[in-house]
């Protein structure tokens, strides 16, 4: 019984398919095996009638002449001792021993030849070993290349990551440096809206003796605070102070303010000032000589006036 | 014990009882002649003398055998090599062959005319492979398609009133294979590609390719070969 897989290996050797270990595994299956050397005779034939399905086509005559030349060639080459001697069925029956011997010489060429195969065989599996040890050898190249290029680009990232860093870092400090403008600015514009809420109120002398004299208050209603400068105002008695006195809508009588001295020699003076009580509003300033020290409530004349 | 070669002429061995076979002389019928296309034993009978006669060295078999042979083996060629002039080239050298070695032939180990085949299918297959290589060696890669063209099938390709009948009934069962044998067949016998190379080009495991070869060839063997 011959299996599929040996049928499968005669239909290829039929067809003159098989080759190198295959081949030489096959033949020698088949020098000892009477039924498939049969089945492979039949396959062969088989396999030779697709000739029939190639497509139809006469060749040249001119072909015909071309061969019966090539034989007419070598008959005349051939010495006519030889002529006789081509091979005829008379003169094997008196070669026969010397046909034997040559079956027996074939015989042990194709021993030699299966031998030949086996060692050819064993070369390749060497070759094959050989092939697989080099191909170990370059995938652990590889491996190791691969592992350096992991290793740089490790390295790469790295340098890439200190590099983000520091870039953050200035951005950070460009950041503060930002926050810091933006506060100052902040800081500048509301000093300015400070200085837009600024109340500034220009005295007038009432005085008949120093009708010159001039002073001006400015007072910011957020940090209820003001300042008074003054000029040209008479110089005081030692036991004199002019007192400044805010008057407020809220209040009955003018909040006093504080109370302040003049340079004798130029009769300028200046007093930052607040007011005894919480001022909400400013309808007037003045200004009024007191004893020194001041008074709680004023009850002499105005000497500058501004509304 | 019996021994098969590699080569066509060995396995063609002629025997020595044979050798002193009849000396009837052989029937004049042509293998393309579809009147008197002769039963196939007694076909094979005549094709066997007429290689008998040729081992003898008569000129005139050969010329009667060529006149048998030539259009099926000369179709062959064509279909291998797809090359009218090197069709020829092939025709002739296994002509000149077949006188060399006609002492070698052995009709119990396969007919004359399988024998003719294989003396010009492997010709043709060899100068294939030969060009193969070389158009490889000058790409330094193997050709995508492997070189072979299944639509080039030449001329006449559909001449079957000129057919014997044995090639009516070759071809009669080849058709009736399922597509994907017969073209595995096909390409196994005219395309001189590898295993390997049929599987790549069919796009199958070997092992499918393998099976759909024996397949093809066992149901081609249980139809035909009895008439070849």
């Amino acid at each position: 019984m011959i299996d599929e897989r040996t049928e499968d290996l005669a239909a290829l050797y039929a067809l003159d398919l098989l080759e190198g270990a295959e081949l030489a595994s096959f033949e020698s299956a088949l020098a000892g095996d009477p039924a498939l050397a049969h089945l492979v005779g039949e396959l062969r034939s088989s396999s030779t009638a697709l000739a029939y399905t190639a497509p139809v086509v006469a060749p040249p005559a001119d072909l015909r002449r071309r061969v019966l030349a090539s034989i007419d060639a070598q008959l005349a080459a051939e010495p006519e001792d030889a002529r006789i001697l081509r091979p005829s069925f008379s003169v094997f029956r008196t070669l026969l021993p010397w046909a034997a011997a040559a079956c027996f010489a074939l015989t042990a060429a194709w021993f030699g030849q299966l031998y030949l195969s086996a060692r050819s065989e064993a070369g390749l599996l060497r070759d094959t070993q050989a092939l697989t040890e080099l191909s170990l050898k370059s995938a652990q190249t590889q491996l190791e290349a691969e592992r350096i290029l992991a290793r740089r680009q490790y390295a790469d990232q790295e340098k890439i990551v200190v590099e983000t860093r520091a870039q953050v870092t200035q951005r950070d400090t460009q950041l503060a440096a930002l926050a810091e403008r933006v506060t100052s600015l902040s800081a500048q514009l509301k000093s300015e809206g400070d200085l837009a809420q600024l109340k500034i109120t220009a005295l007038a002398s009432m005085l008949k003796n120093s009708p010159q004299a001039l002073a001006v208050a400015v007072w910011s209603p957020e940090k209820q605070e003001g300042i008074l400068r003054a000029e040209k105002l008479p110089a005081l008695a030692s036991d004199q102070d002019y007192q400044l006195w805010v008057v407020d809508p809220q209040y009955k009588d003018p909040v006093d303010g504080g109370v302040f001295t003049v340079d004798p020699q130029t009769g300028e003076a200046r007093l930052k000032f607040k007011g005894k009580q919480p001022i909400k509003e400013i309808a007037a300033y003045a200004i009024t000589l007191e004893r020194k020290g001041g008074v709680a409530k004023s009850a002499g004349p105005f000497l500058l006036l501004g509304k | 014990m019996v021994l098969m070669f590699p080569c066509p002429t060995a396995a063609f061995a002629i025997s020595r009882d044979q050798a002193s076979g009849s000396s009837r002389p052989p029937d004049r019928v042509r293998m393309s002649d579809p009147v008197a296309t002769p039963p196939p034993d007694e076909r094979q009978q005549a094709d066997a003398r007429l290689v008998r006669r040729i081992a003898e060295g008569d000129k005139n078999a050969l010329a009667e055998l060529y006149d048998r042979f030539s259009r099926p083996l000369y179709a062959t060629a064509l279909r291998v090599v797809q090359d009218p002039a090197e069709a020829q080239d092939v025709v002739h050298d296994a002509f000149v062959t077949l006188w060399e070695k006609a002492a070698s032939f052995e009709a119990t180990r396969g007919s004359a005319f399988s024998w003719a085949v294989t003396l010009v299918r492997n010709r043709a297959i060899d100068r294939v492979r030969m060009r193969r290589r070389r158009a490889e060696l000058l790409t330094a890669s193997a050709p995508s398609d492997l070189g072979y063209d299944e639509s080039n099938t030449g001329p006449g390709a559909d001449d079957t009133a000129s057919l014997g009948d044995e090639a009516r009934a070759v071809r009669a069962a080849v058709a009736a294979l399922p597509p994907d044998q017969k073209r595995a067949l096909e390409l196994a016998f005219f395309s001189g590609l590898t295993q390997q190379q049929i599987a790549e080009k069919l796009a199958e495991p070997l092992g499918t390719v393998k099976a759909r070869i024996r397949r093809a060839l066992l149901k081609l063997r249980d139809t035909v070969a009895r008439r070849l």
